[in-house]
């Protein structure tokens, strides 16, 4: 994204919760996104996701033009390139695990690819899950299943809003570790929001947001990891 | 639609009480269309028998055939390129003079003089010939045991009648029609003493080409929304059955509603995921079709067993064209309340589902 700012209406006030931003992500990446609550972090994400417009600037994906367009070809984008794993987890709670995965196939009209997501399932330790319903699940399996769906479509960026909140600190740090090790191995951007500075470490990059303004920050332990 | 159906299926027990609610109310109306629709019918079938084009009357009866009184001038005066036949008409209380207590054989009735060669006389029977008092009867008659052969009695005289043939469909204001030669009904009417040769009115095949001025003539239609009750009887029922169907709508639209409302979230989600409005309101709108698709059809089952139950006691008819402009009506009524959820659905922001 470049020179991306937005404002809010705040009463008669306009509150500016995104200074102006520039912003790249490329694909193998693992990138994480601190800051104290209410810095601007999910502001952040949903512009980079299409969910929001940015009062100037723009956001481009895989070079083309998005920020731009309208409702409708934001939201095919969305089916197509992009995987949404949200704190609530983005699980339909009448699917089974199985059905989150083909419900994209129905939609799309595609055929289902089902070695990907046997690997997926295998990968992701849900293959016992598949045939259950979402409330039958425990928050690491529902986060791991979130996964695997946000994965199941090969979009080229995904987008994770606090994927550990929900979670104690060994699943968190399973969770994180499988998008780390997804994100490379699919070759995607993967950008993952969190409050939770111990899930850095997996991380290839880091910023933190502190009242709208996105700083790259250097951490010593991320150069010791790579 | 991979959605609509998974959610029915997940969701059977909420699903399966709205469905409950749309049986109830469809098998109602269905009910209840049968039942005006049987009433309607026993008021009008002898008219609708007649396959008359006119009905002439006295300009002086004010509506009332029981009240119009006809000589033989008046039908000689009435022209027309079709054809016309006399009509004699008055109720009747008759009894079964073989039963054990007389007074509970009484039903009311109506006699009908009519001319042994006139359109009006039951088609099936055309072959009997009515003479003295020998009668042709609706088959309503055979429900209080009479046969062909058997005779009955008329309360205030001391004539009895001779069953000839039962017709059918021939009740007249929900009462059984007795068919009688126009002298027969003129004796009943009028005494056998200095009988006048009068009768009530002329039914007409055809374009009336002149009519006296003391005559009035109607069309079948209107002279049937002049029958006692009937206009306001259709009327009402017609007015309920449309509130039911509107009802309806309304639970079964709010009904929709309160469960999209309640899956804000999750729709939320889906958009955020990149899953069309379209795709999103469709499933809203299969699932409130295969509601009432799933309603409706045991509604009728339903109807269809009571009305074979009960068809012996009430009078209940089951019309297809009504039934299918109804069954359409709630379609279209349910699909309207479908849609104020669609529109619900149009504004979820996925922002707010997600938390941003
Ligand atoms: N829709 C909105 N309307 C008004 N203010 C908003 C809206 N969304 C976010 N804000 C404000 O923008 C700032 C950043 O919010 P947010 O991006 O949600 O922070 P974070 O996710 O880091 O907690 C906050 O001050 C918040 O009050
Ligand atoms: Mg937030």
């Amino acid at each position: 994204m470049t020179g991306v700012t937005k404002d809010f209406l705040q009463g008669d006030n306009v509150i500016r919760a995104l200074k102006e931003t520039n912003f790249t992500a490329y694909e193998g990446e693992l990138v994480g996104i601190a800051g104290p609550s209410g810095s601007g972090k999910s502001t952040f994400l949903t512009i980079l996701g299409g969910l929001q417009k940015p009062t100037t600037g723009r956001v481009l994906l895989n070079g083309k033009p998005f920020s731009e367009l309208d409702i409708k070809e934001k939201s095919k984008i969305r089916l197509e390139n992009i995987g949404f794993i949200l704190q609530a987890s983005n699980l339909i709670p009448f699917l089974t695990i199985k059905e989150q995965m083909l419900l994209h196939n129905k939609i799309t009209k595609s055929k289902v690819n089902q070695p990907w997501m046997d690997e997926l399932f295998l990968k992701l330790d849900v293959e016992k899950l598949k045939d259950k319903y979402p409330n039958k699940l425990s928050g690491g399996e529902k986060q791991r299943a979130a996964i695997a769906k946000a994965l199941y479509h090969q979009p080229s960026v995904i987008f994770a809003d606090e994927p550990t909140a929900s979670l104690d600190t060994n699943r968190a740090y399973e969770v994180v570790k499988l998008l780390a090790k997804e994100t490379k191995e699919q070759k995607k951007a993967t950008i993952m929001v969190t409050h939770d500075e111990r899930m850095l470490e997996f991380c290839d990059k880091v910023y933190v947001i502190v009242d709208g303004v996105l700083n790259e920050k250097l951490v010593d332990n991320l150069v010791v990891k790579s | 639609m991979f959605l609509a159906f998974k959610e029915l299926k997940h969701s059977k027990t909420k699903f399966a009480l709205i469905i409950a609610v749309v049986v109830l109310i469809s098998y109602l109306v269905y009910f209840l269309t049968s039942l005006a629709n049987g009433l309607a019918s026993s008021y009008t079938n002898a008219v609708e028998q007649w396959n008359s084009d006119q009905i002439v009357l006295t300009v002086d009866a004010n509506d009332n055939m029981m009240m119009s009184y006809m000589k033989q001038g008046d039908f000689d005066g009435v022209d027309t390129g079709g054809s016309k036949t006399k009509l004699g008409i008055f109720p009747a209380v008759i009894n079964n003079p073989l039963a054990e207590n007389i007074l509970d054989s009484r039903v009311d009735v109506y006699f009908f003089g009519i001319d042994n060669n006139g359109f009006i006389k039951p088609s099936e029977l055309k072959d009997l010939t009515l003479t003295g008092n020998q009668v042709i009867v609706d088959e309503e008659l055979k429900k209080e045991g009479y046969e062909v052969g058997d005779f009955f009695g008329v309360t205030g005289s001391t004539l009895q009648y001779e069953i000839i043939g039962f017709s059918s469909k021939t009740t007249y204001q929900t009462a059984p029609v007795v068919f009688m030669s126009l002298d027969t009904w003129q004796t009943y009417r009028y005494g056998s003493t200095n009988t006048p040769d009068l009768f009530s009115g002329i039914v007409v095949k055809g374009e009336i080409e002149n009519l006296p001025g003391n005559l009035i003539s109607y069309s079948t239609e209107d002279y049937i929304a002049t029958l006692p009750g009937y206009t306001a009887q259709v009327l009402t029922f017609s007015v309920m059955i449309v509130f039911l169907i509107i009802i309806t709508a309304f639970v079964l639209g709010i009904f929709i509603y309160v469960l999209t409302i309640q899956k804000t979230s999750m729709f939320g989600v889906m958009k955020a995921q990149g899953i069309s409005n379209g795709y999103i309101g469709a499933s809203v709108i299969v699932q409130t079709f295969l509601l009432v698709a799933f309603g409706i059809f045991i509604g009728l089952v339903l109807t269809a067993l009571t009305g074979a139950f009960l068809v012996d006691v009430i009078p209940f008819a089951i019309n297809i064209m009504f039934y299918s402009v109804i069954t359409v009506a709630f379609f279209l009524f349910a699909l309207f309340g479908g849609l104020f959820s669609v529109s619900a659905v149009l504004k979820i922001d996925p922002l707010k589902a997600i938390g941003g």
